[in-house]
């Protein structure tokens, strides 16, 4: 990663340098982690409330980031507030992106409530490839959307100070900032949803038990809507900051991102929402890590190290979680369904 | 014995009639005729596949019977998704009591409580079954599957009452407790009778309790109704000794 330098004197890497390193990894994984956090709330509620994988779910996560590449686009020249801009993106592609997966739901997933799980599984890989094709459409078959230019101006600008301190070593911009606040937000915002509110709790029952939320007078089909449109407006929003950081997307960007964050909803217990928010943290900082630990190798002892390229960086989440389900098969904070009956 | 002279005139709050149900190919509930008026506590006795828990599941909606009808408070409510019927004050603890495991003693409360909107009636209600059962007071920040089979069997109780039904569907309270919490429940069972005036129809395997506390009873077999009358007739007809309340 080109953006982490080490000065390197011969053998001596001093300490401050390799702090500097690790301080960039925790803020940088941290704001690549509630990316990835976001995206795999939405895997992990639906998984909560069907037991289904909605491997659409990449490319509503992505329709996000296209919606807020249009919305960007289209007000470029326009003399605005950024993160009035920002806020605009954000809210159609929530909106967008929400309404899509509600759509998909209704249309592929309801109909098969109550056929074997493989059934509709297999449909969801369907869906995934029928968004595809049709955001190829979109985007245009090799076509790229590019937001370099789009993007309010101030959001790539480098970020030197906080709070009186000299940050310029953390290597951030505003756009990490602004996605790691907004990300951090939204996640705090569903915990206090899912924990304290009447539809919060609704949810958990239908998940843990559909026909006995129903003898509560809960509809269990308005309640999976409801977790589809909130799972569907999360992935979009994480799609408007994936097109913000990255700031060039096609039709296929929704995949590896899509991929990774099921692999922290399942990393952290697929089901489990605070298992996505720590899964997604882990993964991010696991990547981030991987990343930059060949720079170490100039350290005593540690010259191994060179053979770990940046390029493995998204193997190591993957590794992560193989390593992780070996130890413990639910998932960092998953539930085994064992209960007293 | 005719069940229907002791209540003749008051329009029943349960009626069902010639219910059909079916458990995929099974005939489940093969025309069921059956009334439960206001104020009474009702029991529906009989051997493992009756089809007692699939006649509660009939009225309550989680089952759609085939033929028949189901009328509530003057309505025919057959076919209607059971989200819809509980919004009628009617409640269903069902078999097994399916508490909210992963919910606190309160907040499975408070999922009882979904169809009301009034926040301060939700914790009127919430303090109300704490009254009822002081040790779900002590459990209320407790999650509801770390229980004992007895305290989750009063917390399926508390959730059904948040609504404050006029019939209660009961089904298998004593099943899996110790004599205790079967004492305990019965209690209560009979106390809501009295005090609150709730309406109850309990499906029970233990039928000397459910006869001592009914004032009414049915007697399934093979989803026909074999015998019905006054509970206290009931329990002492001979077949009915033999077969379900084990004298020999």
């Amino acid at each position: 990663m080109s953006a982490f330098r080490l000065h390197n004197t011969g053998d001596q890497v001093d300490l401050q340098t390799v702090m500097t390193i690790l301080l960039q990894v925790l803020v940088g994984g941290l704001s690549l982690g509630v990316l990835y956090a976001i995206v795999a709330l939405g895997y992990t509620m639906v998984y909560g409330v069907l037991q289904l994988i909605n491997f659409a779910h990449s490319e509503v996560f992505i329709t996000g980031g296209i919606v807020g590449y249009f919305v960007f686009h289209a007000l470029q020249d326009s003399s605005m507030n950024g993160y009035l801009k920002l806020v605009l993106a954000c809210l159609a592609a929530m909106i967008v992106s929400g309404a899509l997966n509600v759509v998909i739901e209704r249309l592929a997933y309801r109909p098969l409530r109550g056929a074997q799980r493989l059934v509709p599984l297999i449909t969801a890989i369907g869906v995934s490839l029928i968004l595809q094709d049709t955001l190829k459409f979109v985007v245009g078959l090799t076509g790229m959307f590019d937001l370099s230019v789009t993007l309010p101006k101030g959001f790539t600008s480098p970020l030197t100070k906080f709070a009186g301190i000299d940050i310029t070593s953390l290597n951030l911009q505003v756009k990490d900032v602004i996605l790691l606040v907004v990300a951090t937000l939204m996640l705090i915002g569903l915990n206090l949803l899912v924990n304290h509110t009447r539809l919060g709790r609704a949810i958990r029952a239908v998940a843990h038990d559909r026909q006995t939320a129903g003898l509560m007078g809960i509809d269990s089909n308005r309640i999976i809507s409801l977790t589809f449109l909130i799972g569907g407006a999360l992935g979009g929003l994480g799609g408007v900051m994936y097109a913000m950081k990255y700031q060039a997307l096609n039709a296929y960007s929704g995949m590896a991102p899509g991929m990774k964050a099921f692999s922290a909803a399942v990393l952290g217990g697929i089901g489990s929402i605070p298992g996505a928010m720590l899964g997604g943290i882990v993964l991010g900082w696991v990547e981030t890590l991987l990343g930059v630990v060949s720079l170490f190798s100039a350290l005593p002892g540690l010259h191994w190290l060179s053979y770990i390229k940046a390029e493995y960086k998204d193997l190591g989440g993957f590794l992560a979680l193989i390593l992780i389900l070996f130890i413990k098969p639910t998932g960092l904070l998953g539930k085994s369904s064992t209960e007293k009956v | 014995m005719s069940a229907d002279n002791i209540t003749a005139g008051a329009a029943p709050l349960l009626e069902l009639r010639d219910v059909h149900t079916y458990y995929g190919q099974i005939h489940a509930l093969k025309g069921l005729n059956l009334t439960v008026n206001p104020g009474e506590i009702v029991a529906l006795i009989g051997g493992n596949g009756a089809g007692k828990t699939t006649t509660l599941k009939t009225v309550s909606g989680m089952m759609k019977p085939k033929q028949g009808q189901v009328i509530y408070q003057g309505q025919n409510i057959s076919g209607i998704p059971s989200h819809t019927i509980m919004q009628r004050s009617m409640s269903h603890v069902p078999e097994g009591r399916r508490i909210f495991p992963q919910l606190t003693v309160r907040e499975n409360l408070e999922v009882g409580a979904f169809t009301i909107t009034n926040r301060k009636l939700i914790e009127q209600r919430v303090q109300e079954g704490f009254a009822l059962f002081p040790r779900l007071k002590e459990r209320e920040t407790q999650l509801g599957g770390t229980m004992s089979g007895g305290e989750q069997q009063m917390l399926a109780i508390a959730r059904a009452l948040m609504v404050s039904p006029k019939l209660l569907l009961l089904d298998e309270p004593s099943m899996g407790l110790s004599p205790l919490f079967v004492e305990a429940i019965f209690d209560i069972v009979e106390r809501l009778n009295r005090e609150h005036g709730t309406t109850i129809l309990l499906v029970e395997q233990n039928a000397n309790m459910a006869l001592a506390i009914a004032q009414r009873a049915y007697v399934l077999q093979t989803g026909e109704i074999r015998l019905s009358g006054n509970a206290a007739d009931i329990a002492s007809d001979e077949s009915v000794r033999k077969a379900y309340l084990g004298d020999e």
